[in-house]
């Protein structure tokens, strides 16, 4: 096999079809594109996850009369839910925050917004556990044996919240692996044409091919590499989207939340992991279907 | 070289035969002419030996290979045998002379050493030594026919095959063909030459198939032409 030879006349193939080639360029770096934003949402909700696996814990809210007479939480009942709570088999830690603990917390989280500070009155918040747990989703036991107790206002699960926002990150993922599916529909539909459009361009040669005596591999490889170069650059190009996408949308709209520690960054190390699986979905996705079109359409 | 046993071949579309009970042999080194009226069958037994058809019913044997019962893969091992001469032609339009003779030998990926060693000799020999940098288009169709012989025979195959390799030329341009046909004959490559061209047949007195309605009505020797009808 001459690479010289089948390369020559890959370069012409795709120079001779230069529309359908950038159509079929586009098309494929537009669906890796959102395929790696996809992927790179899957990222940031597992490392978000794992970093609240940490934290989640149950609030168990106590009641006004407990927050304002029980300070160090000494009598009952604040003393006797203490207890209880720390025996749980499935609590790992409790802490107690009362009423003067939580103003403060509530001042800090909104040091940015004193108006809102100026308008609560320490009075107004409750003292809590903070439970939490061995395994964070066995949260409805702790639920439902403590709601209705005795001193017990209300009994919260943070992962509750949480999961309205993880829920939203799904969302996105999905959307983009929808459109990306559509695209790459899009995609290889376009591979094939432009497959089968080279191949016909091309029939007096790969005629006289076929009758001096070539093998299969030299009659089909330049048109399947054809389809190959343009998935890789294809690749290339819906990289390089990633990145912009990624100092452009991701750093700036939602640099907030990332600073404030709400949800893990995307970082050039999400790209860079990603980008090799989308070059390589670029390469299996073209050649089988370039492989697939010369197979049913181009006689050998 | 060639021997075809009881071969009939029947196209999918069509319900008479292309070939009906056809046996011939062609032995290594012959000059054979396969005459007959368009539709008598001449492409399709042209193409049954370079197996871009199967035949129906019966066995076909090009040099070593059973034709009918070889591996696909090994197919273009036989075709690398047999060179192929049309009446169109068939050249690279976008490549010049010597570019589209190498291209046979690119395809099958020899050396490039080889390639610049025999492309010219090859020219040389079909008489267009110094037109190795012409486009096609720049040459007589006589010269152009050259080229494609020269294409055929540049890998040196067991056989050449020529479909009507005169049909586009002029009386005198079609004589000089014949005389190079002649002449690679004479290296020892067999050749089997399909056509219409009465004189050609009648001037060359050699052996001379006839086939009619897919059958083959004469094989004589040194045959001309027209007898028999």
């Amino acid at each position: 096999m001459r690479a010289s030879f089948v390369f020559s006349e890959v370069m012409t193939g795709l120079r001779r079809n230069v529309t359908m080639t950038v159509a079929m360029i586009l098309t494929t770096s537009i669906s890796l594109f959102l395929l790696g934003v996809g992927l790179l949402v899957v990222r940031m909700i597992d490392k978000t996850q794992v970093v609240y696996e940490d934290r989640v814990q149950v609030d168990v809210f106590l009641t006004n009369d407990i927050s304002a007479n029980d300070k160090n939480c000494q009598t009952d009942p604040c003393s006797k839910l203490r207890t209880d709570l720390e025996n749980d088999p499935a609590v790992e830690s409790v802490t107690y925050e009362n009423r003067d603990a939580a103003y403060k917390r509530f001042k800090e989280i909104f040091a940015a917004q004193p108006e809102l500070v100026k308008l609560a009155r320490p009075d107004a918040l409750p003292a809590s556990f903070s439970v939490k747990l061995y395994e964070p989703d066995r949260s409805d036991v702790i639920i439902q044996t403590f709601s209705g107790r005795v001193g017990v206002d209300a009994v919260t699960d943070q992962r509750k919240y949480l999961d309205s926002l993880f829920q939203m990150f799904n969302g996105v993922r999905d959307l983009t692996f929808v459109i990306a599916l559509i695209q790459a529909i899009a995609a290889l539909l376009l591979i094939s044409n432009t497959v089968q459009v080279s191949a016909f361009t091309r029939r007096t040669e790969v005629g006289i091919m076929r009758l001096v005596g070539a093998t299969r591999w030299y009659t089909q490889l330049p048109f399947l590499l054809e389809a190959v170069v343009a998935g890789i650059i294809g690749a290339v190009l819906g990289v390089g989207l990633l990145v912009l996408v990624k100092m452009w949308f991701f750093d700036r709209l939602l640099g907030g939340l990332f600073q404030s520690g709400v949800i893990r960054p995307i970082e050039g190390i999400d790209i860079l992991v990603t980008a090799p699986w989308l070059l390589l979905t670029a390469v299996g996705i073209s050649a089988v279907t370039g492989y697939l079109t010369l197979r049913l359409y181009v006689r050998t | 070289m060639i021997r075809l046993e009881h071969v009939s071949k029947v196209y999918k579309t069509s319900t008479r035969p292309a070939l009906e009970d056809v046996s011939v042999e062609i032995d290594k080194g012959e000059f054979v002419f396969l005459i007959g009226a368009s539709g008598s069958g001449k492409s399709t037994f042209l193409r049954l030996l370079l197996r871009e058809e199967v035949p129906t019913k019966g066995r076909v044997y090009v040099a070593n290979f059973d034709v009918v019962r070889m591996a696909r893969r090994r197919v273009p091992r036989l075709r690398q045998s047999i060179g192929c001469v049309f009446q169109d032609f068939r050249l690279l339009t976008n490549k010049t002379v010597a570019e589209n003779v190498a291209f046979a030998l690119e395809v099958i990926g020899k050396p490039r050493n080889t390639i610049r060693k025999v492309v010219p000799e090859v020219l040389e020999l079909v008489g267009l030594e110094g037109k190795a940098a012409r486009m096609p288009h720049e040459l007589s169709g006589g010269e152009q026919q050259r080229v494609a012989i020269a294409r055929a025979f540049v890998n040196r195959p067991l056989m050449l095959l020529a479909d009507e390799p005169t049909g586009n030329l002029d009386p005198d341009t079609s004589q000089d063909i014949m005389l190079l046909l002649e002449r690679i004959n004479r290296t020892g490559t067999t050749v089997l030459m399909a056509t219409h061209d009465h004189s050609i047949v009648d001037s060359m007195r050699r052996r001379v198939v006839e086939l009619s309605l897919g059958q083959v009505v004469r094989d004589d020797s040194r045959g001309v032409y027209g007898v028999g009808r």
